[in-house]
């Protein structure tokens, strides 16, 4: 424990301190980072402005990686931590996962060439570079020995950790986790078995591009899963959850995000699951409460907006200018929100995040975009290449996607609604083919909305249909945003970390699945 | 791709320094694989990812408490540290009695596990291929699709994928070995067009050998289920039989293999707890988790732990036989190990999970099974099963796709339409079961039928 104390040397106002003049300046001075930092040579507590390999390696990769011919390329070197702590079955478990390598692209004629490795030797770093530059050229240029300017790239955007995690011991960690477990199980006498998942995640990702910019940042990521299990004395088997995530510190989980709240909701979920009735099925009024839910509009509709997949003919392409949902509905997908998991100062290929407005007011404005693809769609990139690690290339992916708030408030959409559904959590994720917009989300805690009240909770419950019908039958919308720090990851066969957000809203257009009774012709249900 | 010493070497190393530092007992997992991925678009290559990638994980335990990490670095001073980093943190631990590094206790596997060739699941060709040519399979994939018919209006993901590793596994307990792994195959989805209408269709063809996979075919088959969805419509809310596809089966199965884990049964997340020796599905189901089968995707010598390979079969005439148990699951039941500690790399200390798991076929053809139903539903497409299966409760509602079946014929295609119901009682539904026991990676299911299905339409 004494060498610790040694090791940590920046204090928590020299962080804050640091923190607040952009993200490079983050420092790694934790035990968590620690044998990376052995590992490559840099002194623990080293400068938080020290690249992970010196600026003239950086230069030299690019030099080489561009000196066949490529139209574009970047070195991306990043060194990564994942601390997790398991309880199970009343059991703490720890696991460490250490990972470090330098991924190269390079890109010519919109096709790209990738390779990596896990060494940090500058020698191994140039041969994969130029391995790439020949794969690049394809057999036809020669080579030309290329000088780049250099030069370091800062964001205003600021997102510190606070407390960084080697500021809190692991035992106390452990202990705050037993805590939350008996918290649980504590909570009804049904409870019968509770998980929780803990996890801090500190990458810190180094990019020189053939642009010149040399770009240095942490991203840090907390998250907190818990599950309850309950059993009634009939055998009935039921799980409930919830989880946060945030691009944060543990100090971000007070609140309505207090570790607390989200055990207390696991096992309420858990419960309200033991009186609920199975689900209706078929075609009518969905109130969709604020907050995760959104995530139905990031799978339903987000997926196809991704340039690649609008440039290969998802249903959004060909869109700009039209209207795409109802009148009222506008969808962002915003990089540069605080604390939110899908939040970063520079995507994964250099560029700037941003907030893109996607639909505006129900009209098609902007997709999302990387360097490759906003190429071939002839617009412009938003900030929204990235990668799961230094193993893959970058691809246009979701930020932090929301619908922005309305005006109505959200008692006055449930009084309105005759007979439907009140979704107020999703559950278990979602799928859309982006060919034929059809998606499915699963659903977590649900209710049946009768005669403008929340009555019987339902289980079983999936909703689907088609991305474009669910936004355009959008016929309210509150004004109750929240844009939610959830734990959930999004799978393009790389996973990424992505925020959702809605407000209230109410949709006609979304096919309810369900082992319970079909309901048809009910009023407000779309054809 | 060739063994090396040096990674052997070193998973004793770390396994002597974890008991150097104190250790009752450690093993260490090390990984070595290569990769290619590749995507095309437009009749040629979008993108190429040709990569190797070695790691170790080492999990020690001490005082009845267990502790893992993984590393990429291979260095002797990173596994040093790293064992340093985890004695400090193993103490703060929940102790539990049933953690175990495997002994021999269930057995082991003589000599050189690489040589057990009928027990490997490796084509060293895929590593010998230039990735040129295998960037001319994918194109061919893509192409084959695209020039189906000229319905077919686009291609969404085309691409080819594989993966050659050599695991190496030491413990403190005297077990050691090696053998390697892998996979090829080619993935296609094509858009069909009529008008404003666009219908999708996918084809994952993935593989043991090399010389097997057949682009052309899979390109052609994307295509064809695009067209063939072509004028899909969806129906009214309805009970009807259900016909279910191999490719969907399979998925199925997946969900239920997960609640036959030993871990969720006894941890009380599994309904199946309890039931062994008693009717949990139609008197003709029998499932069965066969790690040896020669050929299978999911085929090794020993498992995560070092624990033989074996046969398991779970459900037998419908009838619960046994879960799948690792060496902590086992200790914990008081029974053996079924060799299913499944450990995909080197970043995982694992866990339970079915290797080839196959529905014993019938001996219906699945003709006779479509041509006995008058009114009824031939399920090809589900969607979203991680999302729309509660795989606690068994409880299931998903969009899906399919065949109207009017009068034993199949004719028009449906979309926009779910099904929902509870796989517990789906697997008492069971009436008929195909002869064509079809496999798609590491699952076997022929096409088989229920009795009734709530469908939700409109």
């Amino acid at each position: 424990m004494d060498s610790k104390k040694k090791r940590r040397k920046l204090t928590r106002r020299e962080f804050l301190g640091r923190s607040a003049a952009g993200v490079t300046v983050l420092g790694f001075s934790s035990t968590l980072m620690n044998s990376l930092l052995l590992q490559t040579g840099c002194k623990t507590g080293a400068q938080a402005t020290d690249l992970i390999v010196p600026e003239d390696v950086l230069k030299k990769a690019v030099e080489l990686l561009m000196s066949k011919g490529a139209d574009f390329g970047e070195v991306f070197v990043e060194r990564s931590a994942f601390d997790t702590l398991m309880s199970d079955d009343r059991k703490i478990n720890t696991t460490t996962l250490f990972e470090k390598g330098v991924g190269v692209r390079g890109v010519k004629e919109g096709k790209t060439f990738y390779a990596y490795t896990a060494s940090f030797d500058p020698e191994e770093i140039y041969k994969t570079a130029r391995f790439v530059a020949d794969a690049a050229a394809q057999g036809q240029a020669g080579e030309e020995t290329l000088i780049f300017n250099m030069a370091r790239e800062t964001s205003d955007l600021s997102f510190p950790i606070v407390p960084h995690p080697d500021e809190v011991a692991s035992d106390k960690k452990i202990e705050m986790v037993q805590g939350l477990t008996e918290r649980a199980w504590s909570a009804d006498e049904r409870v019968n078995q509770v998980s929780q998942y803990f996890q801090e995640i500190m990458r810190q990702i180094n990019i020189a591009t053939s642009s010149g910019k040399i770009i240095n940042q942490l991203i840090g990521r907390t998250l907190f899963y818990a599950l309850a299990y309950v059993k009634d004395k009939d055998g009935n088997l039921q799980m409930g959850m919830d989880s946060r995530g945030a691009y944060a510190g543990m100090d971000f989980f007070t609140g309505e995000n207090s570790f607390e709240v989200v055990v207390d909701k696991s096992v309420e979920r858990a419960k309200i699951l033991l009186e609920a009735i199975d689900s209706p099925r078929g075609m009518f009024p969905v109130v969709l409460g604020p907050g995760g839910t959104g995530v139905l509009f990031h799978e339903s509709c987000g997926h196809g907006m991704e340039a690649d997949l609008v440039y290969k003919g998802s249903n959004y392409k060909d869109q700009i200018g039209k209207r795409t949902a109802a009148k009222g509905v506008t969808l962002i997908d915003d990089g540069t929100l605080p604390d939110l998991p899908g939040s970063f100062a520079f995507d994964d290929e250099g560029t700037p995040s941003q907030r893109t407005v996607l639909v505006n007011d129900g009209i098609q404005e902007n997709y999302m975009c990387d360097l490759i693809w906003a190429a071939k769609l002839g617009i412009k990139s938003t900030g929204s290449g990235r990668r799961q690690s230094f193993r893959y290339p970058p691809i246009p992916r979701m930020r932090n996607t929301f619908i922005d708030g309305g005006d109505v408030p959200p008692e006055d959409i449930i009084a309105n609604t005759k007979k439907g559904i009140y979704v107020a959590q999703t559950g278990g994720g979602g799928q859309v083919d982006v060919i034929t917009g059809n998606f499915m989300m699963g659903v977590g805690e649900a209710y049946l909305i009768e005669d403008g009240k929340i009555t019987s909770p339902i289980k079983g419950a999936t909703l689907s249909g088609m991305g474009i019908n669910a936004m355009k039958t959008i016929d309210r919308v509150g004004n109750d945003l929240i844009v939610f720090p959830g734990a959930g990851m999004c799978g393009k066969g790389q996973s990424v970390p992505t925020g959702f957000g809605m407000p209230t809203i109410r949709v006609r257009g979304i096919m309810v699945g369900g082992p319970g009774e079909a309901w048809d012709n009910v009023e407000g249900g779309a054809k | 791709m060739k063994q090396k010493k040096e990674y052997m070497d070193l998973t004793k190393y770390a396994v002597d320094q974890a008991m150097k530092a104190g250790a009752d007992a450690a093993d260490a997992f090390v990984t070595d694989s290569q990769n290619v991925e590749i995507f095309t678009s437009n009749r040629a290559v979008e993108s190429v990812n040709s990569s190797s990638d070695a790691g170790v994980g080492i999990r020690i335990l001490k005082d009845q408490k267990m502790i893992f990490a993984s590393n990429n670095d291979l260095s002797k001073d990173a596994i040093k540290e790293m064992v340093v980093d985890l004695m400090k943190k193993v103490p703060f631990h929940t102790p539990d009695e049933f953690n175990v590094i495997y002994g021999k206790e269930f057995g082991v596997l003589e000599g050189d596990w690489s040589s057990y060739k009928d027990l490997l699941s490796y084509d060293p060709k895929i590593t010998e291929v230039p990735v040129e040519e295998k960037i001319t399979k994918a194109v061919t994939l893509e192409t084959s699709g695209l020039d189906h018919s000229p319905k077919i209006a686009g291609a969404m993901y085309v691409g080819y994928q594989d993966q050659a590793t050599i695991a190496y596994l030491a413990n403190s307990n005297g077990i050691s070995g090696w053998y390697p792994s892998g996979y090829c195959g080619g993935f296609a989805q094509f858009s069909a067009a009529d008008g404003d209408e666009r219908q999708s269709g996918t084809q994952i063809q993935i593989g043991v050998n090399y010389d097997d996979l057949d682009p052309v075919q899979t390109g052609k088959m994307a295509a064809e289920k695009a067209i063939q969805m072509l004028g899909a419509k969806p129906i009214k809310s309805c009970e009807v039989p259900m016909v279910v596809s191999p490719e969907i089966g399979v998925d199925l199965l997946s969900y239920i293999v997960g609640m036959l884990s030993a871990d969720p049964v006894q941890k009380g997340k599994s309904l199946f707890a309890g039931k062994i020796g008693e009717s949990v599905a139609s008197g003709n189901i029998s499932l069965i988790d066969d790690g040896k089968l020669k050929g299978g995707l999911a085929t090794q010598p020993v498992d995560g732990e070092g624990v033989p390979r074996q046969t398991t079969p779970l459900i037998a005439d419908g009838v619960l036989k046994t879960y799948l148990f690792d060496c902590y699951n086992a200790k914990k039941g008081e029974t053996e190990s079924t060799g299913n500690r499944g450990r995909g790399s080197y970043q995982s200390s694992g866990g339970i999970s079915s290797t080839n798991l196959f529905l014993k076929p019938g001996n219906v053809k699945p003709e006779e099974i479509i041509a006995g139903i008058k009114d009824g539903f031939y399920l090809t497409v589900a969607f979203g099963l991680h999302a729309g299966i509660n795989d606690v409760t068994g409880d299931f509602s998903l969009p899906v796709a399919g065949f109207k079946i009017a009068n034993g014929q199949m004719t028009y295609p449906i979309r926009g339409v779910t099904i929902g119901g509870n796989l517990f009682e789906f697997l008492k539904s069971v009436d008929k079961i195909g002869d064509n026991l079809t496999w798609i990676q590491s699952t076997g299911c022929p096409t088989f039928s229920v009795e009734s299905i709530k469908i939700g339409g409109v």
